[in-house]
């Protein structure tokens, strides 16, 4: 097992589209391994393959108190139960140091496959609704930075550039 | 995506009570699924209980008052400085914790000085407490400065120990459907499972538990075996002297549990109607009628508008328990303390007087009204009540005769009692004539 470097924030490998995973085989298998190793070691709760530079659909999360219930979500979807929304303080591994208020569908149903591609569904409510939505947003390119306003965007991209430069 | 971080949770939960937005119970619904939920419970409720007195030591460890747009951040050290007094927590982790929730709480700026509030008040804990007892004993008492005036000035031999009282966490009490099983024979059961209880003194139903415990640890209550009330409430069927063929109406019904009681205490009701104003409010109701296997006809209304819900019959008995300032239950509902202000009083009295005199209308004659409310404040409850009896030509003040309580002009006042007493609560029993 090996931990993957995350991207971040203005990268522009982050706005990707990653496209669907066909072949479910050991390599799969360990690239999974990696992830959960890299979000946990990073004190995530989820993470998405885009954020390691592999675009293919595919997320790992966590929500569990105790960080032993991995789950895995291949090719995943979200559908909207109700329109309740709820706002949440998000953060993410690929935009360090940074929380903003997102509003999303409180309630929905996931459905995915598994590491074997055998299909399942779930319904998935608080921590874990928000995380599969904000998990599933970086499949599609897109960050929790893009719901709030660009002026505060701006000011984010500004403090991580400076921030890369000092490490680069 | 970053783990949710609990005490920045607390602090916005906080920062929209001060608000006047939403309450405890509301907002605490929308975190349930968090993995720290007990956390963010304890902490909500602590720093509510204690909000005047954790104020206060914060006021002394800044150097200038926070800005009122910092309304949050001030919550946050309200918090931490909780967690530090009266948690079992590391306090390392308290203080990692609560500065890491500054930038959840997008103040990054501000982890300095939620570091080194929190680092000062360990290193003066012992002269910042012991100064508090010193010369700030009222703060101790930790109630609104308007609310410990208006309790001095009510209750002037009692507002000490009530204050002491509503610091208290709440005792869990069971009402025993004794359909199914006498009291007796209940707390039986109850030793049988291990679970240390005793019968309450005032109310025949009443089972006071040791400690508080999930309802899926109470034998029988799924099956309707008990609810969970408290004892204040358990007086009402036996005041309203029910008895069959009789027609009674519940006024502001939900959640049920008085509505049940009376069902459990008269099987043989011609009717008993439920209103309270939403079909939200009545989804609670319903779910403990089923429970407990009864029927009673539930209606969505505003109680005082009768000509939108009435038909026309007379009812032989009706219970308005009517919205009140919940002064008598701050120990169950600590937010009160920071939602309610003065002005509240007034604004209640006139929906309670609003009420009281729609209903007289369906009132038969002989019949008997009783008001109650879960408030200690005069001016809601005997004094409301002196206030309809002047303006009534048919309403007689019936006295209430108990060893419970207090007897007052016009009803009878249950004070906050101790961890293992009832809930502040006010009793007026009226006939028609």
């Amino acid at each position: 097992m090996s931990i993957l470097q995350i991207l971040e924030f203005p990268d522009p490998r982050l706005r990707k589209t990653a496209s669907p995973v066909t072949v479910f085989d050991a390599k799969l298998e360990v690239l999974i391994e990696d992830m959960l190793e890299t979000m946990y070691e990073a004190d995530g709760i989820g993470l998405a393959a885009t954020q390691v530079n592999v675009h293919k659909r595919l997320l790992v999360i966590d929500v569990s108190e105790n960080k032993d219930s991995p789950q895995t979500f291949i090719n995943p979807s979200f559908e909207i139960i109700e329109d309740e929304l709820v706002e949440y303080d998000e953060g993410c591994l690929s935009v360090p140091g940074f929380y903003e208020t997102v509003s999303r569908p409180a309630i929905g149903k996931v459905s995915a496959q598994d590491l074997t591609g055998e299909a399942f569904e779930l319904d998935a409510y608080g921590i874990l609704s928000t995380c599969v939505q904000h998990e599933i947003d970086h499949l599609n390119g897109k960050l929790f930075v893009d719901y709030i306003s660009a002026l505060k965007r701006q000011r984010i991209r500004n403090k991580l550039e400076k921030e890369h430069k000092k490490s680069a | 995506m970053n783990p949710p971080n609990s005490r920045a949770i607390v602090a916005n939960i906080l920062s929209e009570l001060l608000s006047g937005h939403g309450s405890l119970t509301t907002h605490l619904a929308k975190h349930k699924e968090q993995d720290e939920f007990s956390l963010i419970q304890e902490s909500c409720y602590g720093v509510c209980r204690w909000f005047n007195v954790l104020e206060h030591i914060l006021s002394g460890l800044l150097n200038k008052p926070l800005k009122t747009s910092e309304q949050n951040l001030k919550c946050l050290l309200i918090c931490g400085l909780y967690q530090l007094r009266e948690l079992d927590v590391a306090e390392y982790a308290v203080i990692n914790e609560t500065v890491s929730a500054a930038t959840v709480l997008k103040k990054p700026w501000a982890k300095g000085l939620v570091n080194a509030v929190l680092r000062n008040y360990l290193r003066k804990k012992d002269e910042i407490e012991q100064a508090l007892v010193d010369s700030a004993p009222a703060v101790l008492q930790a109630h609104p400065q308007w609310l410990q005036n208006q309790l001095n000035k009510q209750w002037p031999d009692d507002a000490g120990l009530i204050m002491q009282n509503n610091n208290l966490r709440p005792p869990m009490t069971l009402r025993v459907n004794q359909v199914h099983k006498s009291r007796k024979d209940y707390l039986e059961v109850l030793a049988d499972s291990s679970i240390q209880a005793k019968p309450g003194e005032l109310a025949e139903s009443a089972i006071y538990l040791e400690k508080p415990c999930p309802v899926s640890d109470i034998p029988g209550f799924a099956e309707g075996w008990v609810s969970v009330q408290d004892e204040a409430s358990q007086l009402i069927p036996p005041l309203l002297q029910l008895s069959a063929g009789q027609r009674v109406l519940d006024a502001c019904a939900s959640p049920g549990g008085k509505t049940c009681h009376i069902l459990e205490s008269e099987h043989s009701l011609t009717e008993c109607l439920a209103i309270d104003l939403t079909e939200t409010k009545l989804v609670r109701i319903k779910e403990n009628l089923e429970r407990l296997g009864l029927k009673a006809t539930l209606l969505a209304a505003d109680a005082s508008e009768v000509s939108s819900w009435w038909d026309g019959k007379m009812f032989d008995r009706i219970l308005l328990d009517a919205p009140c300032s919940a002064t008598g239950i701050i120990r169950r509902h600590p937010d009160i303390k920071l939602l309610r202000k003065p002005e509240d009083v007034k604004a209640l009295q006139h929906i309670q007087l609003n009420l009281l005199s729609a209903l007289w209308q369906c009132l038969e004659p002989g019949g008997l009204l009783l008001y109650s409310t879960c408030s200690i404040l005069r001016p809601e409850n005997e004094e409301l009540i002196g206030r309809f009896l002047e303006s009534s030509d048919n309403a007689k003040y019936e006295g209430i005769a108990a060893d419970w309580g207090v007897e007052c002009r016009f009803g009878r006042q249950l004070l906050p009692g101790g961890n293992q007493g009832p809930d502040g609560f006010f009793f007026s029993l009226l006939r028609k004539t």
